[in-house]
């Protein structure tokens, strides 16, 4: 499979001056499934929101399937679905079928495609019996899904999950983390942080560690992990012995 | 889990759920202008309408009640002030710091009229959001304002809608925020201004941060003014409504 993105000397300073990213130079394949650790402020979100062009590079640059993400900031943000950190900051809509329904409406898609799409993307998140209900009583682990059914409307290929664990219960993380294999088991590029390797270090392909806003360590999982420490990034429980980490699914 | 909020959307299958928006809207400026010119027995009828409407569209008068508190707060002091400002026959006299205070007839009667229009404007309007999904608010100012020239009216039915649509939120922080200070014990301060303060400051900046976060998620979907709005269609229930509305208007007015 080829790249569908490629970052070229990527560096982003904030309005103050103060540096979120420095000099990122990476490519994703296809289908592949990274997973990005790193401390606090070590940039990932950063990173994050230059895929979909919501920040814009200082220096460098982002190429989504061979166009920039500069040049066509719309279609990136058609190609890239974006699960934030706060589910609740993410709900659009008053009901669960109308949040799901904003993406496609801002794409300009008829009615009758809208609905197609909103049924389908329910269904695949099975959250079907709630499209009629207030998003803001769902479960943690619903609005989650809630907003992963949002990006799937919109036929994202590649999928970016912005602390897709946080604040979720042992049930919630494993409906989130099921919802996320198969959507990659679907062929979905799937690009997710965290700073708890453990709930997903058995599915990744590759695992990247960021530091100071700059790529620490790139590489296969099981060799990456070793020096996690070295970056404030926890190392999972079974991988200190050697052994191998299982999935939180079984 | 958050609490659903009176000034949330709620999904139903009642008359007025059905009805289209754009007629809703009408009917909120025709029965809120008609309340404003009503009296006693105008206002008692349009009470009686307003409470079946509620009780049809299953609105809780407690969650209501409970929403409306602070309202209902503000216009006690109302109701006072017109009771003492009002010229007329006293009822009830005190010398309060030497000067004769003096509650009159008339003021009694203004200050009931008065509070009494408010808060059934105040409850059409919780109807109006509660039957309605904000998208359809915010597509009908877009259809009334498009007529208007230098009005960029589908940015200001954005802004509309997603006023509405934090409503709810903002109450909800509000009450976290409140939860947050008792448990601290706020309530050890008697001082109200900074009570007032301790309460507004933090609100206000979580609200602030939330609005930047939603903008951040829409950008993300894609947002734009160019989109795919709701269908508004109007059919014979409308039309038949707007009679009744019409009727309704003139019996509170002849009243």
């Amino acid at each position: 499979m080829g790249n569908i993105l490629e970052i070229k000397n990527l560096k982003h300073h904030f309005a103050d001056g103060t540096p979120g990213i420095d000099g990122i130079n990476m490519t994703v394949r296809e289908g592949e499934f990274v997973l990005i650790a790193g401390q606090n402020g070590s940039g990932k979100t950063t990173l994050l929101r230059h895929l979909n062009g919501l920040l814009v590079p200082t220096v460098g640059s982002v190429t989504l399937a061979g166009i920039s993400v500069s040049e066509n900031p719309a279609r990136a943000r058609q190609m890239v679905g974006m699960v934030f950190q706060d589910a609740d900051s993410q709900i659009v809509g008053e009901t669960v079928r109308d949040d799901v329904a904003f993406g496609p409406e801002n794409l300009c898609l008829d009615r009758a495609e809208i609905q197609k799409r909103v049924s389908e993307a329910l269904e695949a998140v099975r959250l079907t019996e709630f499209a009629d209900q207030s998003p803001h009583l769902l479960s943690g682990g619903q609005k989650r899904r809630l907003a992963i059914a949002g990006i799937l409307a919109m036929k994202s290929e590649v999928l970016v999950f912005d602390e897709p664990f946080s604040n979720l219960d042992y049930p919630g993380v494993r409906q989130i983390l099921r919802q996320i294999l198969s959507l990659h088991q679907a062929g979905h590029t799937i690009l997710l942080t965290t700073h708890d390797l453990e709930k997903v270090f058995a599915h990744a392909d590759r695992l990247i560690i960021m530091k100071d806003g700059k790529i620490a360590r790139d590489g296969s999982p099981n060799e990456v992990v070793r020096d996690a420490e070295m970056f404030g990034v926890r190392q999972p429980c079974a991988s200190r012995p050697g052994i191998e980490i299982g999935s939180w699914l079984n | 889990m958050a609490e659903l909020t009176a000034f949330s959307f709620r999904t139903g299958n009642s008359l007025l759920h059905g009805l289209d928006a754009r007629f809703k809207l009408v009917f909120l400026a025709l029965i809120s202008f008609a309340g404003l010119k009503a009296y006693l027995p105008g206002l008692f009828i349009l009470t009686l309408a307003l409470a079946a409407v509620m009780i049809h569209t299953r609105l809780s008068f407690l969650s209501v009640l409970k929403e409306i508190r602070y309202f209902l707060i503000l216009l006690l002091f109302v109701f006072a002030a017109r009771a003492l400002s009002t010229p007329g026959v006293p009822v009830l006299e005190a010398d309060i710091l030497g000067k004769t205070m003096a509650v009159t007839g008339e003021g009694l009667y203004h200050g009931t009229l008065i509070c009494w229009r408010l808060i059934l404007t105040v409850l059409l309007g919780l109807l109006l959001v509660s039957s309605t999904r904000p998208s359809e608010i915010r597509a009908v100012m877009g259809w009334f304002l498009a007529p208007f020239p230098f009005i960029p009216e589908k940015r200001v039915a954005t802004m509309i809608g997603l006023t509405v649509r934090f409503i709810p939120l903002i109450l909800s922080q509000a009450k976290e925020t409140s939860d947050a200070q008792r448990a601290r014990g706020i309530e050890n301060r008697k001082n109200p201004v900074y009570r007032l303060t301790k309460f507004a400051i933090p609100l206000m900046r979580r609200t602030f941060e939330d609005a930047d976060k939603l903008v951040i998620a829409m950008e993300a979907r894609c947002y734009t003014e160019n989109r795919t709005e709701p269908e508004l269609s109007s059919g014979r229930a409308d039309w038949v409504a707007l009679v009744g509305v019409v009727c309704l208007c003139i019996l509170i007015v002849v009243g």
